[in-house]
């Protein structure tokens, strides 16, 4: 029963500003954000790092340290695992949403997309890690995310049609004019509400996963019993479990709304 | 720290720790990944058609071989049916030669054997005068004058000619 007690302490995020106001219990506590580092603030931005910063750059350096070195070689015949599923991935990413959404003119959004991709799927799975957390699980990363989604998908629909040619594509052809005045605020107001959505939708998923894990373990210590703690720690597991696939999903599903998205805006026509 | 406030300073981060990865990601492994799987599409794609090529071209060398030893087979069948033909004609031939010459040869034969055999009767007629006159001369006693002679050689042919 102890082994379960340890286990449970190493589940929980490390807390370096224990006894602050909220309690030890408090699951908020534990899905908020803090600081570690003190930084000045900036033209109104505190610099400080936070332990949400902390992982989010333990995950670029995951990235960067295991990715960067696999292809300094271009090998035609595919070699090695981790190598082999990084370039499925990036196949299944390129045929699946990039091409497949955007069209031939995908090539220009293959970096991006790719790289929000593995940036939130890395740091979905930080979540996972035992003391870890999920940059993502903080909106500030994900409307971020959503912000330069936004700006690609602006930039591309500028590119494409010009700045006063996207406005014009976001009606419809054939609406009478006088719907026009009516139709325009809705179509603003509908790329807003989808990019809202997009952040909320991985902000929501990832933070509701953390909340029911630390949540049944936290019953744990709410009945003060060994007896009652094995039960609560499989379903976390389960949850756990039930996370590294909502990990990917989540990661994927930002990743095909922004293709989706950036490519509406390429062929406003459709 | 509110749950729904985004915070500015970790914004900032994000976008800045974005735009590194995005650089350093995009320059050595989106890069070079997208090229391979450019290149290793073209590859297949090229040895697919090249195998596609190869197979063709070896079923038309397979089609032509077959052909080329159809026409071979029906050539020496040919050349073995015309050999029997010139072998049959030969033997023919040779069987007429050998029966005309045979035919040739005992028809000289025969006429050989009919000179000798009037050759030998000339010599038995030669001595039968003979043998007649030296017996009549015997018989007689003297010899006969031109004229009696003469009458005798005939008589004595004459007989002869009976007896023949």
């Amino acid at each position: 029963m102890m082994f379960f007690y340890s286990l449970m302490m190493t589940a929980l995020p490390t807390d370096p500003s224990e006894g602050h106001a909220g309690g030890d219990n408090d699951i908020m506590h534990h899905i908020l954000d803090h600081d570690i580092i003190h930084l000045p603030t900036v033209f109104g931005i505190d610099l400080s790092i936070s332990f949400h910063t902390m992982w989010m750059w333990v995950a670029t350096a995951i990235l960067l340290i295991f990715l960067t070195p696999l292809f300094r070689k271009r090998h035609i015949v595919p070699r090695g695992r981790v190598a082999n599923m990084i370039e499925a991935m990036v196949e299944f990413l390129r045929q699946d949403i990039i091409y497949n959404y955007i069209g031939k003119e995908g090539k220009k959004f293959e970096k991006y997309l790719l790289t929000v991709f593995f940036f939130i799927l890395t740091n979905n799975l930080m979540g996972l890690v035992p003391g870890g957390a999920a940059a993502t699980s903080d909106i500030s990363v994900t409307a971020t995310m959503t912000l330069l989604t936004l700006s690609m998908v602006l930039g591309a629909g500028f590119a494409h049609h010009g700045f006063f040619g996207y406005w014009k594509g976001l009606i419809p052809g054939g609406v009478p004019g006088w719907l026009i005045p009516i139709l325009f605020p809705i179509e603003i107001l509908g790329i807003l509400a989808k990019h809202f959505a997009l952040t909320m939708r991985l902000f929501a998923n990832m933070t509701a996963g953390h909340i029911t894990i630390l949540s049944l373990i936290g019953l744990v210590f709410t009945f003060k019993s060994y007896y009652i703690a094995p039960a609560p720690v499989i379903v976390a597991a389960t949850i756990g479990i039930l996370e590294v696939l909502v990990a990917f999903l989540q990661a994927y599903i930002f990743t095909l709304l922004s293709g989706v998205f950036i490519g509406a805006s390429v062929h406003q026509d459709h | 720290m509110d749950l729904l406030t985004p915070d500015t300073g970790l914004m900032f981060w994000t976008v800045i720790t974005f735009a590194i990865l995005y650089i350093v990601l995009g320059r050595f492994v989106w890069k070079p990944v997208g090229e391979v799987l450019d290149e290793r599409e073209a590859r297949l794609k090229d040895s697919l058609e090249k195998a596609e090529t190869a197979q063709k071209n070896a079923e038309e060398a397979l089609k032509k071989n077959e052909e080329m030893i159809a026409q071979a087979r029906q050539e020496v069948q040919e050349l073995i049916a015309k050999g029997k033909k010139t072998a049959d004609s030969m033997h023919e031939e040779i069987i007429a030669n050998a029966k005309n010459e045979a035919a040739t040869l005992i028809e000289r034969a025969g006429k050989e054997i009919k000179l000798e055999q009037e050759k030998a009767l000339d010599e038995i007629r030669k001595l039968a005068v003979e043998l007649s006159i030296s017996a009549t001369t015997k018989v007689i006693g003297k010899v006969l004058s031109e004229k009696e002679h003469q009458q005798l050689v005939s008589q004595s042919f004459k007989d002869l000619g009976e007896l023949n």
